[in-house]
């Protein structure tokens, strides 16, 4: 405990540092920029922004990744609000709510409960992360590759196959993405695989590639074929900013139970924060006074979910710096990002570079400090990027979509696979393709097939071994459960969906 | 009433059978050397196009019993959005490709203002001066910002008597 509170402290000495707190708040300011624009989520903010950072030293690099982190949450939220258009999964539950408010002339409390609730469920969930993290890498500490390996299946098989509407989807998508991180030099034995002899292809497919091209130009040319030529409805923001006595009064026991709510969800592998934000939702609603207001702008039903979303997104760091497992699209690029600097999170990390990870945690209690003071004066601001033209908007992402992958190797076969996944990336939205598991399949994949080998090269190739482990046994088992039940479920069900229709 | 076979579905399915089948052809060709591991780098590519081909198999299965579950409706209005348009797909498309011929040679910023014209164009803008001059300035903005400030190497291409041989 006190150990960590020495760590701690020593982290903020890094993170109060002048040139990263400078960079600190970049990350926030630019996070909260560009996370803004419609359609733009954390994901695809944390991968454009990516290649800004390539020049900075790790720890400036990381502290600014946090802040570009919280920030594009942030951003997405008065997106949600003020369109309702809700940029990725987890902010459907605040559009039910929050854009109904602003639609009643309440768009300020709408944002200024969710930023508030951000902050306080961000600091909480971020103490939580500070005082369980140490916990996790003494347990982490004695996994061997099978533990690994079984827990990166259990990870793989709850974001493609339980999560989303479609488990054949899902897997389709994690296979794609498994695919993908084949390709390249194997780095046990040099092999080259699936590269045909181009030489872009001989340093693998990079997420940053994926990523954008999956979210960025596929949601262009998806935007644009089947959107473009509607209207936008945009809530203007009219009214007091500031929440009413009642307000808070409904706010703050909304923030702390979707706290309690968010984080355990967030640091387990199940796929980040969309299940706890409806969770949120759906408790608050009944535990409300008002229930009658549900649907026509309570402000419970936008303070829960977005408290919710925060305290998720802390709770994903928890096995991202811990164990080295991404568990939501976002994570995977943040560990590509510690990956561009030879950087592998786990368990040695806390050891080998304590100050880089102690801090990147204070600059997390940092930088949601700065998004309360950012955010709150510059909502104003922030409308106003919200008024750009859809065809300026979308031009203008695709510079920044282009620019990150041009910009990683100077090659223009980048730009082409940048076209070829956007094209994939408009297939998958028409079709109902999940994206996530294949941009966590790419960055994975490959971490959990050197697991595997490894856990076999040591007992000699007996396959036995994932199975002489207690724990990996047990992740494997609730896996195998996870996959098949479902499955048996849907066969034992099937002879009356057939006569029904 | 017979299901109805979707051709989006099908061949959609039909293409991830064939990149399981082709995946498999080639992780078939890779060599073994397992060493202590008893399995090589050929064994994971193996388990990866195995598992693609199960799913296109799956896929095709769903096609065939009714359509693929919990799938979007292929009506564009029901999902709330209009038919497809497609100039708007082609102009996104032509803005990237001549991004991608131009950027070596006119540079990052010329190729950049390009590409911006054509993407608005798609997305329905007639002010083709207005989306010039603005992809231009956006350009040349984040030209100096990364190049200047960010040290990121990005080609000036035409624009190097004035802007200098930054980069690349």
């Amino acid at each position: 405990m006190s150990e960590t509170l020495t760590a701690l402290a020593n982290g903020f000495g890094v993170a109060l540092a002048p040139l990263n707190l400078l960079w600190g708040f970049i990350g926030v300011t630019l996070g909260t920029a560009v996370g803004v624009l419609p359609g733009v989520g954390p994901a695809l903010t944390v991968a454009m922004l990516l290649p800004i950072t390539v020049k900075l030293d790790p720890t400036g690099a990381l502290i600014m990744f946090a802040g570009i982190y919280y920030g594009a949450m942030y951003g997405g939220s008065t997106t949600t609000i003020l369109l309702n258009t809700p940029g990725e999964s987890a902010s459907i539950a605040t559009a039910l709510e929050g854009n109904k408010m602003a639609k009643r002339g309440r768009a300020g409390p709408a944002l200024a409960t969710s930023a508030i609730g951000s902050f306080v469920a961000g600091t909480i969930a971020t103490i939580l992360l500070t005082l369980l993290a140490p916990v996790v890498v003494e347990v982490a500490l004695k996994f061997g590759p099978t533990e690994y390996f079984a827990l990166m299946v259990f990870a793989f098989v709850t974001v493609a196959a339980v999560l989303g509407s479609s488990t054949v989807r899902g897997l389709t998508m994690l296979f794609l993405g498994l695919l993908l991180g084949l390709v390249g030099i194997d780095d046990q034995t040099g092999q080259m695989r699936f590269a045909f002899g181009v030489p872009e292809l001989m340093d693998g497919i990079d997420v940053v590639v994926l990523a954008v091209g999956l979210f960025a130009v596929g949601e262009a040319l998806y935007v644009a074929a089947y959107q473009s030529r509607q209207e936008e409805k945009l809530e203007h923001m009219s009214g007091s900013l500031w929440m009413s006595r009642e307000d808070w009064r409904r706010s703050w026991p909304a923030w702390l139970r979707a706290t309690a709510i968010g984080f355990p969800f967030g640091t387990i592998p199940a796929g980040g924060a969309e299940i706890p934000t409806f969770l949120s939702y759906a408790l608050e609603k009944k535990l409300s006074k008002h229930p009658e207001e549900f649907g026509n702008g309570a402000i419970e039903g936008v303070a829960g979910p977005e408290a919710a979303n925060n305290a998720s997104s802390a709770g994903v760091l928890v096995p991202l710096l811990t164990l080295g497992i991404p568990t939501s699209a976002t994570a995977a690029i943040l560990l590509a990002a510690f990956q561009n600097y030879g950087i592998q999170p786990g368990p040695l990390l806390f050891q080998t570079q304590g100050a880089l990870v102690w801090g990147l945690i204070a600059s997390m209690y940092v930088g949601n400090i700065l998004l309360l003071i950012l955010n709150l004066p510059l909502i104003g601001l922030w409308v106003k990027v919200l008024k750009i033209p859809r065809p300026l908007l979308y031009a203008g992402i695709l510079v920044f979509a282009t620019l990150g992958a041009y910009s990683l190797h100077q090659s223009v076969i980048d730009l082409l696979t940048l076209y070829v996944f956007g094209l994939l990336g408009f297939m998958m939205r028409r079709w109902g393709f999940p994206v996530a598991p294949a941009v966590i399949g790419l960055i994975l994949g490959p971490l959990a097939e050197s697991q595997f080998r490894r856990a076999l090269a040591i007992s000699e190739g007996d396959p036995t071994v994932f199975l002489s482990s207690p724990i990996s046994v047990t992740i494997l088992a609730i896996t195998a459960a996870l996959l098949v039940v479902p499955l048996i479920l849907r066969l034992v069900r099937r002879p009356k969906v057939e006569s029904s229709a | 009433m017979a299901p109805s076979v979707k051709r989006s579905e099908l061949i959609i399915s039909l293409g991830v059978l064939a990149l399981g089948i082709f995946a498999t052809v080639v992780a078939f060709r890779l060599p073994e050397g397992g060493g202590y591991a008893r399995i090589g780098p050929n064994f994971m590519p193996k388990v990866v196009a195995g598992g693609l081909v199960v799913l296109g198999l799956w896929l095709l299965g769903e096609v065939f019993t009714g359509g693929w579950r919990a799938s979007e409706p292929d009506d564009a209005v029901e999902r709330g959005e209009h038919p497809f348009v497609a100039s708007a797909f082609l102009w996104v498309t032509a803005g990237l490709f001549a991004q991608m011929v131009l950027i070596q040679y006119a540079g990052f910023v010329l190729a950049g203002t390009v590409m911006f014209a054509c993407v608005a164009r798609g997305f329905g803008s007639t002010r083709i001066v207005r989306d010039l001059v603005i992809g231009f300035v956006l350009g040349l903005l984040v030209f100096l910002f990364f190049v200047k400030f960010l040290n990121v190497g990005l080609p000036a291409g035409w624009l190097e008597p004035i802007l200098g041989t930054a980069g690349t």
